[in-house]
Parts: structure tokens; sequence; C-alpha cells
């Protein structure tokens, strides 16, 4: 066989695979969204209504903007402050040696934690009675004493962003560890020549070497930041009433519990618009030239 | 201070630092792992030293929990997708890497992103279309839908594998007369293995792993572990120590099977984009 026609049919099985998986739903999404949609109607009864369910979204649904403020914030949050304290770790932990080597392959671990399990676990250590971490911040921080952290509306959401940060600073460590360790050495160490040290080395030579790596860090967690599920449903289940529903878990509610597909199928794509944006800033990335 | 003092401090509480970030890491894990072996009366304090008991492993797998189903269909579930996945993502990871195809870029960015549409867009089509042709709660339309999943990191895996095996050895074989082909099996293979095997591993994970899409489309049948931790609920509350014991059961193979790979894992997961 000629490899002009070779090399087609050997993307051809992956192309329809990845088509019929992924790109099919997304855009029968798109097509529900503009339809009734109801789990409980019969097709006949599935007309299109244009744009009224992104209407009734916008305008009708308080839950709605509801969990697109609680899904910025978990966003904006979570983002910079795994990005900070993964940042901080990197440094401690890059020049390697015996500890430092051992704790990196640590890292693995919590990443390869069911994100389910981690909710469940966290809910588990901040169980008023005989949770770990309860305990421990009741003993350091009195006013935590004795107080039901997944019972109150702002505590809950501080769980669910612990749990959130616990799972992934340390896979993201690992990534700003590659990033660190791919700077030349020589100019830093003609930095340091040059008397640089301490902080003014980090602003000044460190940092703007790593902003790529950095920038991965910031779009990876950003993108997954904002379609958290598992951890939130294990852990409050979107409450105290909603205080941490997130947008998937307000689109599994309407789309699964309460049969309404259509209407969830608007607001799912209302979320896949900024995915949009932030894939190509990851793109871009991926494609840049070395 | 002396320069040398100074610098022996810094030590000191770098390495307090580094040894309070892996206490934080590792105590839930920990936790769980004491929890799991605790009886009913000691999962519900908060003690150090209890008497270890091995029941809570028996109770899992007893009615009405039945974990053993679960832990067939997990491994079953993300055995299959791992199985199709990987050979046909092979052969287009091999044909992206080493020929030029008309719309490459538009393919390998198209396959890049599928791995950023959220789950919950994904799987709202897929519900509907599985109740119509009765393939909710299957293993079969759990394994269809992994496959969403899987693809764009086997993909960009392998990809990165393959662009890393040097052209001469395929082709000096081509000028002997070996067949594409042949060169793909008795060459590129057998260079590949190991970097499949670590792609087959890190898919296997995040099928094991996957929770929003069984949950949806599960119920009875092909329940998967991640799942299962719904089980473990009385009227008083969680049974922690048998959730403990299920989590062990969940999060252990991952653990074994990340080591294993865990120098491919930051690249997997970020296709390349970190080098």
């Amino acid at each position: 066989m000629r490899d002009n026609t070779l090399k087609y049919l050997l993307v051809l099985p992956a192309v329809l695979l990845v088509f019929a998986t992924a790109i099919w739903p997304l855009v029968e999404s798109l097509r529900l969204s503009f339809t009734v949609g109801r789990l409980n109607r019969p097709p006949s009864l599935q007309q299109y209504i244009g744009f009224e369910n992104y209407t009734w979204a916008f305008l009708e649904e308080p839950a709605f903007w509801n969990s697109v403020w609680v899904t910025l914030a978990y966003t904006a949050v979570t983002v910079s402050l795994t990005t900070v304290l993964a940042l901080g770790l990197a440094l401690l932990l890059a020049p390697g040696g015996r500890l430092r080597s051992g704790v990196q392959t640590l890292l693995i671990l919590p990443f390869a934690m069911s994100p389910a399990l981690i909710g469940v676990s966290f809910r588990f250590m901040f169980n008023p009675e005989f949770g770990l971490f309860d305990a421990f911040f009741g003993f350091f921080m009195p006013v935590f004493a004795g107080v039901s952290w997944l019972a109150d509306p702002v505590l809950a959401f501080a769980v669910c962003v612990m749990a959130d940060i616990w799972g992934w600073i340390p896979f993201l460590t690992l990534v700003l560890i590659g990033g660190l360790s791919s700077i030349p050495r020589e100019t830093i160490e003609a930095a340091q020549v040059d008397g640089a040290g301490g902080w003014r080395l980090f602003r000044d030579v460190t940092l703007p070497q790593l902003a790529p790596v950095l920038a991965v860090v910031v779009i990876l967690k950003s993108i997954f930041s904002l379609k958290t599920f598992d951890q939130v449903f294990m852990l409050t289940n979107g409450g105290p009433g909603t205080a941490t529903q997130t947008l998937s878990h307000y689109i599994y509610f309407n789309g699964l519990k309460y049969g309404q597909i259509g209407y969830a199928a608007s607001v799912a794509w209302l979320m896949v618009i900024p995915m949009i944006f932030l894939t190509y800033a990851y793109a871009k990335f991926v494609f840049r030239k070395d | 201070m002396t320069g040398k003092q100074k610098k022996a401090f810094w030590n000191a509480v770098q390495t307090g630092l580094i040894v309070m970030a892996t206490l934080i890491m590792l105590v839930p894990i920990a936790w769980i792992f004491m929890a799991a072996f605790k009886s009913h009366v000691d999962v519900y304090q908060l003690k150090l030293f209890f008497r270890p008991t091995l029941e809570n492993f028996a109770l899992v797998f007893r009615e009405p929990y039945n974990l053993g189903e679960k832990l067939w269909n997990s491994t079953l579930v993300a055995l299959a997708t791992v199985v199709i996945a990987i050979p046909i993502a092979t052969m287009a990871a091999y044909s992206f890497s080493r020929f030029r195809l008309r719309g490459e870029t538009v393919m390998l960015v198209t396959i890049l992103a599928t791995q950023f549409v959220p789950a919950v867009v994904i799987i709202l089509p897929f519900f509907v279309m599985f109740r119509d042709v009765g393939l909710l709660d299957t293993r079969l339309g759990l394994i269809l839908v992994n496959l969403a999943i899987v693809m764009p990191f086997a993909i960009w895996m392998i990809k990165g594998f393959i662009d890393g095996i040097p052209l001469d050895t395929e082709e000096a074989a081509m000028v002997d007369g070996s067949s594409r082909l042949q060169v793909i099996r008795n060459i590129v293979l057998p260079m590949a293995a190991p970097g499949l095997l670590t792609a087959g591993i890190f898919c296997f994970i995040l099928a094991w792993n996957e929770f929003l899409f069984a949950l949806i489309l599960t119920s009875k049948d092909a329940v998967t572990l991640p799942i299962g931790l719904a089980l473990f609920k009385a009227e008083e509350g969680d049974l922690w120590n048998l959730l403990s014991a299920a989590g062990i059961i969940i999060m252990l193979p991952m653990f074994i099977l990340a080591l294993m790979i865990r120098k491919f894992f930051v690249q997997g997961m970020t296709m390349g984009a970190v080098r």
C-alpha cells in the first residue's frame, strides 16, 4: 500500500472514535439546548424553542447565577492558591538530594487518587465529632472548635477548596519542578556571579524563565477548576443549600435529577465557551516553536 | 549571624517546611489506611492506637455491599477501554509522528481540545441515546464514553514516544525491502512497547477513577468502585470503617501503577505543553 493512502487510513479509526465520543455529543448538546428537551416527554413533544432555555437561565434562575459565582470564586481561589503553593513547594524540592527526591516520588500519590475518594476522605477529616482536621483546627484555632464545617456555607466552601488544592498541588509541583530543572544552570550561575541572590535571583532570573510553564499550570488548573464536579459531589453535594453548587453540579441536577436535558444543555454550552478560549491558549503552548 | 550559621538556619527552615508539606499530603491517606483497620467502635473516635482488624475488608465484599461486583466492573471497564484505545491511538500516533497529513494541526488541536470538554456536556446526549437503545447501566455503554476521556491522552502520549524513536532503523529496513506495515510491526512496535505500556497504565488510571459518567449511566449492574462508595451509608450516617476499606481497594492499585510510570505522569497529563 502506498504511504499516501496508508497515512490517512491509520488516523481514520482514531478520528472517527474521537468524533463519535466527543464531537458528536458536543454538537448534539448544542442542538438539545434549543429544544424543550424534557426526559419525561415523547420525542414528538421536543420541539425547538429557540433561545428560550438560555434566556430562562439568564433571567429567571437565580440558582444559575449562584452556580456561576460559586464556580468563578472556586476557580479564582483554587487556581491562585495551587499555583502559589505549588511554586513554593517546587522551589523547596527542586535542588534534589535524598529527602527531596523521596518527597518528589510521593507527590504522585494524591493525583492517582480518585477525586471522588478525595471528597469522601475530606468529609471524613472534617467530621465535627471524630475528624482529624476538624480536631486540628479546633485545637490551634479555638474559633473553629466544635464548628460543623460542612453545615456552614463559607466553611463548606473552604473545605471544598482545601480538598481541591490538596489533590492538585502535588501534581502541579511536579510540573513546576520539571520547568525549574530545564532552566539552564549557566544563567543562574552568571546571575550569582553578578551578585544576585535570594529574592532578586528568583524575580529576575528564575521567574521569567519559568513563565511559560507557569502559564501552562494556570491554564490547565483553570480548566479543571471550572469543570469541578467529583469532589464537590461527594463532599457537600452542593450544600449546604446551594453554597457549593458548581456549574457542573447545577447542570447535573437540572439535567439528570429534574429531567430538563434541554435546559441543562444550554447551561452546559455556556460553560463550553470559556473552555474554548482556555483551550486555544493552551494549544498555543503545545505548538509553540522551540 | 555569620554566613555559615545563616545557611544552616535556612536549611533547617527548608527541611521543616518540606516535612510539614509531606505530612499534610500523607496524613489524609494514612488516616484512611488506619480507619480501614479500625473496628466499628474505634473509627468513631480520634484514636491513634487501636486493635487492628481485617473485618472491614471481609464485610465490604458481603451482602448488601457486594464490592466484588463493583471491583469486577471497574476492572473490566478500565481494561476494555485501554485495550480498545491503545491500538487505535498507536496507529494514529504513528501517522501523526511520521507523515505530513492534510489538516494535521487541526486534527491534533481538536483531539487535544476534546480533553477539556466538561464531562457533563458529553454525558447529556449519551444519556438520552443510551436510554433509547438500552445501553444504560451496561458496561459496554460505560466503555464507550470512557473512550472519550482516554483517547486524547493516549494519542498525544504515544505520539510523544514515537517522536523519540530515531528514524534511521526504519529507513534502513525500508531500503532493505520491508513494507511500511512490516516496519511498524517489526521495528516501531517493539521499540515503542514501553511507551505503549506507560500510556496504557495512564489511561487505565483515568478510566478507573472516572466518576461522573458512571454516576449518571449506571444504577445497579454496571456500578463501578467510585460510585460504590455511596453504598456505605446507614441510617446513623456514613460507615467510615467500611468506606475506608473500600477506599484502600480503590486507591492502592492506582498508587502502585502511578509509581510505576511516575516519570511520564507529567508529560502524559500536560500533553507535551511542558517539556
